[in-house]
């Protein structure tokens, strides 16, 4: 895939190939366009005919001194600047609007298929450089679709209109002029050369830039904490220095093709006078037809000129739309199959992995030949080291990954075959931080379930012990916690994240650390809990207190990848092995409690 | 709010973009006068071109030909040099002043406390670093073609004047209209402005959030929630730029309709003038030739018009950060805090975040230097924001804290947090190498200092188990290592700062049993003599310290031994669970 690694450096796609493409994903915008470009040509012509009208109104008006004649060719002006106005109105709402809408299509385009991405996919890139995507590369879009349409379609216009003026007036002289266009073209291939390279470099830094930035704001607490804030500043002024760069060899590339592009334009004018001159001189040519020629000589170029300013906002935008491109090519690697299988209900979350194994890169692997099966409703304990691959498992079971080899299902289906709504709606995974979202206490816990009533939220808190906390915050349910829940203690975001997945009524919960930052007292009331709201359902818990372990129904210890030891906490204590040294190590620092 | 141009915030964002020119004097006067040059070669091409017709081809004067020519290729060479002069110093001067700008904004930030982070969220800020410079950048890169054509403008409105005052004065009204209505359209387009901008800043703010939280938008297979929420914001802005789009479809067509205007009353009144014979053909012919070389220059300065208030309200959004104070900042002669055992009072210390209820009511609290204490209390009792006090990521709403006899509120800040080191409940790593994320509080760390803290943190063995060791390159929050192992690098972090006050807010929570206990004997080593502050709840870490101090409802309501609160206190038996109301504790299956 061409742009798989989207970030790196791209091999830069045809440009016909990128616009055809950019084009097909506006295909319903065809009518909206048709209708635009025609106000657009209307306010052209109009905007061309106003000279002309003034021309004729000097000529046969004022030269000829008839009054009639400037009347009307003030009233017919009036006439003209009227159409003029009324339909450049139309023309900039309408290229406007469906310059927009494009824009919009392409936003929620993007969007969606990047949050299709897998989990390795989010772990490689940074955020920053998402937002990027998401923001600076796709606004970067909007000068071209509002400008560049417009003044291709006046340009264009004008020049053919001019070319065939200057061939009917005299043709010798037309193809001298026209002579210079293949010039023009080498002129253009080789600023495309310099131009693409500068501009797929702005696009790659702009995302180094507010990767920088996302980065320098989340980390800026500890940034503080440690008085790094001047080096901070001098790193990211690193950074946003190679922005400029690239941004002045942009500027460069431009400084250089565009004086070239409107020095061929003088001296195509020079030239005909030279030549046009000679041949008047001569008596080859009439004199009036060396000055009508000069005339329009200055609508040519013009245009032209116009052109090349269009060429360049293409190149940005070309720029930008490959990088959009490479996450629309990026596939996932965690594919939904075309025809899931239904999990027949009731689902118990039976969970069942078998030979499997994983490793983040193929190299090394981090799981080795795992086999586990957790039954209906058993609550399953996992213990171990830290850097065991006691989480990489959790992620499994919720199929954020899949796995390099064997297979993990539930209720007896492969995960691989299953359709993501039913995966997720019957499995959910509770992670260490509590990850909560701006807005409010409700938005967060009824996140899996937008439409649940308040009744069954309050109901899962009361059973929580959550309930009096949320009395007891100013605004209740409707308390904003903000970005992050940065309004909220971190355990108090781990109670949220807890209550999120309770609410969720997954019939699979796996809790990974998920309340490492309660105080003993709200953790074991939280496990109490867990017991009612599990009634029936299939619990994996990692956690490194005992207290959990002693409650499971089954103890797995996990070490180096692989499952070392298995059975009930009592049975495990009997048989006096890793575990045992284990329970010995938690009664001793009290992690028991 | 931003309505108008006289609006404060407008005003200091037109500042603003004043004081960056006069920042870029060389570029701004350089891409300028390039402008200027362009202009002029402009202007006299036709004279040009006249003067080859005129005198050598309608003169007859073959000689004449190639000298003249060769005068229009010298204008083309002129007129390229001003173009490209003009564009080059346009560029540089607006990417300057962007990426100036983007660096203060930066900096600024890094600046800003945790109460102003706490509330404003990150997509905002990435937006207003972006989308908004961008805007403002814009401005800057039309400004010298448009200075020029303002310049041009002038001279030919006088131009015209002096040819004849009545059709000059007549062009010249073109002047008050067009300022007339770039006045009425910046007043109705500011506010609408503003507004895209805004609304740009949320959709960044989805994105920025849903990607952090991929996590668990994929947990519960909510993306279509999320791709909801992205497309109602994209339509938002969608919604706000057609209302701006549309006064722009009204007044741009006007700024180019004016000078139209001006041309139709010309051609009448002249007219009718020279038919009269009260004008030359001449004068008049030479009139409508200047009045036509008008229109470009007005359009461009109608673009510029059209731009110029979107860059005033992004530039505003700019200021309008960049003002904003931080909370916490040195004070006038703050000094830096003297050699001490790094003795800790707090008296009558209170404490609520704005908005909200209070957090601590009256804390009184003397850590001797050099001891340590370990706080406990149930989640959301206070701990962490107590402990935040003592760096001052936040100041107290009342009472004072001292350190070694000093209220650190005249402390350089800088000189407090080198002497403070906070281990932070939730761990962020940058994505650096892991090397450079535990010597990030001292880059000048030695390679041995930096493996010292890690071998005191219990890291060293698995950082040395990795292929590329101390080099490994740890993702953005420290995705590709467990919990754990990102704790201990945060702990060996905070380890080589070698604090006078060492502060672990729960540093240890997802951190396995048998390495805690090893973490534990090391702690008691770099314990030794140094003022600690622990926050957990394992009993084990919590017999480390010398005393405990018991939190509850924003109060000290216990302090001792660990051993005997647990004798004497109920509500401690509680918090650590080790009261027995919980029956399900016992009852495991
Ligand atoms: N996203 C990732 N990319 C690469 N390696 C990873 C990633 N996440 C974890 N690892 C590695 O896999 C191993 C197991 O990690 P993990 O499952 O998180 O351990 P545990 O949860 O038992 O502490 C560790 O060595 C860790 O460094
Ligand atoms: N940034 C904040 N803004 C508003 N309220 C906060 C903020 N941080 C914490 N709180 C509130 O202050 C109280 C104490 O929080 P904290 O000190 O973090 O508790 P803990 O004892 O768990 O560390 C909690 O009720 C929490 O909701
Ligand atoms: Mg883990
Ligand atoms: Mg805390």
């Amino acid at each position: 895939m061409m742009y798989a690694r989207f970030g790196g450096d791209n091999k830069v796609e045809r440009p016909i190939r990128l616009l055809r493409r950019a084009g097909g994903y506006g295909k319903d915008l065809i009518g909206p366009a048709a209708g635009a470009m025609a106000a657009t040509v209307a306010s052209t012509v109009a905007r061309l005919a106003s000279p002309l009208v003034i021309r004729l109104g000097i000529d046969k008006g004022v030269i000829d001194r008839d009054l009639r004649i400037i009347t009307n060719a003030t009233l017919i002006l009036i006439a003209v600047l009227v159409v003029q106005y009324v339909s450049q109105r139309v023309s900039v709402y309408s290229v406007a609007w469906v310059a927009e809408r494009y824009l919009r299509s392409m936003r929620v385009r993007v969007f969606r298929h990047l949050i299709s991405l897998d989990m390795g996919f989010f772990g490689r890139s940074k955020t920053g450089v998402l937002v990027a995507r998401m923001t600076s590369d796709i606004e970067s879009l909007t000068e071209f679709a509002n400008q560049g349409a417009v003044s291709v379609v006046s340009s264009v216009l004008m020049v053919t209109g001019v070319t065939g003026a200057m061939l009917l007036v005299d043709v010798t002289l037309a193809f001298s002029v026209l002579a210079l266009m293949p010039l023009l073209i080498v002129m253009s291939l080789v600023f495309r050369r310099y131009a693409d390279r500068a501009y797929q470099a702005i696009r790659e830094q702009i995302g180094q830039v507010l990767g920088a930035l996302q980065e320098g704001i989340s980390g800026v607490r500890v940034v503080q904490a440690y008085t790094q804030e001047g080096r901070q500043a001098i790193e990211f002024g690193r950074v946003n220095q190679r922005y400029f760069e690239a941004n002045l060899s942009a500027a460069k590339a431009i400084a250089s093709y565009f004086p070239a592009v409107d020095l061929l334009a003088s001296l195509g004018i020079a030239l005909i006078l030279f030549v046009g001159g000679s041949r008047v001189l001569d008596g080859d040519m009439s004199f009036g037809s060396l000055v009508a020629f000069l005339l329009y000589l200055g609508y040519f170029f013009e245009p032209i000129v116009q052109l090349s300013n269009v060429y360049n906002l293409l190149q940005a935008a070309l720029a930008a739309l490959s990088k959009l491109f490479g996450i629309l090519d990026t596939r996932t690697a965690v594919p939904e199959v075309d025809r899931p299988t239904v999990l027949a209900e009731p689902v118990c979350g039976e969970v069942n992995f078998r030979g499997v194994s994983f490793g983040y890169d193929p190299e090394t692997s981090v799981l080795e030949d795992i086999d586990l099966a957790i039954g209906c409703g058993e609550r399953v304990a996992v213990v171990g080291e830290t850097g065991g691959g006691k989480s990489t498992l959790a992620k499994l079971a919720v199929r954020f990954h899949d796995p390099t080899r064997g297979s993990v299902s539930i209720d007896g289906v492969d995960l691989r075959e299953l359709s993501f709504a039913a995966l997720r709606r019957h499995v959910a995974l509770v992670p260490q931080e509590g990850y909560l979202f701006g807005g409010t206490l409700r938005d967060n816990l009824a996140f899996a379930r937008p439409d649940i009533s308040d009744e069954e939220i309050w109901s899962v808190c009361a059973t929580m012990g959550i309930g009096d906390w949320v009395r007891g915050l100013p605004e209740r349910l409707d308390t904003e916690v903000r970005e992050r829940g940065s309004r909220l203690s971190s355990g108090e975001r781990q109670l949220v994240a807890l209550a999120r997945a309770l609410i969720a009524d997954p019939a699979l919960i796996v809790l990974d650390e998920a309340t490492s930052n309660l105080d003993p007292e709200t953790e074991a009331r939280i496990e109490a809990a867990l017991s009612v709201l599990f009634e029936g359902r299939t619990a994996m818990v990692i956690a490194h207190r005992l207290q959990t372990a002693r409650r499971a129904d089954r103890v797995v210890l996990v070490d180096g990848g692989r499952i070392v030891e298995e059975g009930t906490h009592d049975d495990l204590i009997a048989r006096d092995g890793a575990y045992a040294r284990l329970s010995e190590v938690w009664k001793g620092t009290g992690i028991a409690s | 709010m931003t309505t108008t141009l006289r609006d404060p915030a407008v005003r200091s964002g037109l500042r603003l973009l004043g004081r960056t020119l006069l920042q870029y004097r060389r570029e701004s006067m350089f891409s300028v006068a390039s402008a200027l040059l362009w202009m002029t070669v402009v202007v006299l091409t036709p004279y040009l071109t006249k003067l080859v017709i005129d005198r050598a081809i309608d003169g007859e004067k073959r000689e004449m030909l190639l000298p003249l020519v060769g005068l229009v290729v010298a204008a083309g060479v002129l007129k390229a040099v001003g173009i490209g002069g003009r564009r080059f110093f346009a560029f540089s001067l607006s990417y300057r002043a962007e990426t100036d700008l983007r660096n203060r904004i930066f900096e600024h930030l890094q600046r800003l406390a945790f109460s102003f982070h706490d509330r404003v969220p990150t997509g905002e800020l990435l937006a207003r670093s972006s989308s908004d410079l961008s805007q403002v950048r814009l401005i800057f890169a039309m400004l010298p073609i448009s200075t020029a054509n303002l310049v041009m403008f002038v001279v030919v409105v006088i131009v015209l004047v002096a040819l004849d005052p009545v059709l000059g004065l007549l062009s010249a009204l073109t002047v008050p209209a067009l300022l007339f209505l770039a006045n009425r359209y910046a007043r109705r387009v500011l506010k609408v402005s503003w507004d895209v901008q805004q609304r740009l800043a949320d959709l960044s703010n989805v994105v920025e959030e849903v990607v952090a939280g991929v996590r668990v938008v994929k947990s519960y297979g909510q993306e279509d929630q999320e791709v909801g929420r992205l497309s109602r914001a994209a339509n938002r802005i969608f919604t706000r730029t057609m209302d701006m789009l549309r006064l722009r479809s009204i007044y741009v067509p006007l700024f180019e309709l004016i000078p139209a205007v001006a041309t139709v009353l010309v051609v009448l009144v002249g007219g009718r003038r020279v038919v009269e014979g009260s004008m030359t053909l001449g004068d008049f012919v030479a009139f409508t030739q200047y009045l036509v070389a008008l229109q470009f220059p007005l359009r461009i300065t109608g673009w510029f018009f059209a731009e110029l208030p979107r860059a005033a309200a992004s530039a505003a959004r700019v200021t309008d950060l960049l003002r904003t104070a931080p909370d916490i900042r040195d004070l006038d002669g703050a000094t830096s805090l003297p050699d001490g055992p790094g003795d800790v009072r707090l008296t009558d210390v209170s404490f609520s975040y704005p908005d909200g209820p209070p957090v601590l009511d009256g804390v009184d609290l003397h850590i001797p230097g050099g001891s340590s204490v370990a706080l406990v209390g149930s989640t959301g009792s206070g701990k962490t924001t107590l402990a935040y006090l003592l760096p001052r990521f936040y100041d107290p709403s009342n009472g004072s804290v001292r350190i070694d006899g000093i209220d650190i509120t005249g402390v350089l800040i800088d000189d407090l947090r080198s002497e403070v080191a906070v281990v932070f409940e939730e761990t962020f790593l940058f994505s650096a190498t892991i090397g450079e994320n535990i010597a990030f509080g001292n880059p000048d760390a030695t390679e041995e200092q930096v493996r010292l803290a890690a071998r005191l943190a219990q890291a060293h063995e698995f950082i040395a188990d990795l292929e590329d060791g101390y080099e490994t390159v740890v993702g953005e929050r420290g995705y590709s290592m467990s919990g754990g192992q990102r704790q201990r690098i945060a702990l060996a972090r905070a380890i080589l700062r070698d604090p006078r006050i060492l502060i672990l807010d729960d540093a240890t929570s997802s951190v396995d049993a048998i390495t805690e206990g090893e973490i534990r004997a090391a702690l008691e080593q770099v314990m030794e003599g140094r003022t600690t502050i622990i926050i957990a709840h394992r009993t084990s870490t919590l017999t480390l310290a010398d005393r405990v101090i018991l939190l509850d409802d924003g109060k000290v309501v216990a302090s001792g031994p660990h051993e005997e609160l647990l004798a004497s206190v109920p509500r401690y038996r509680e918090v650590l669970a080790e009261s027995g109301v919980f029956p399900a504790d016992e009852g495991a299956p």
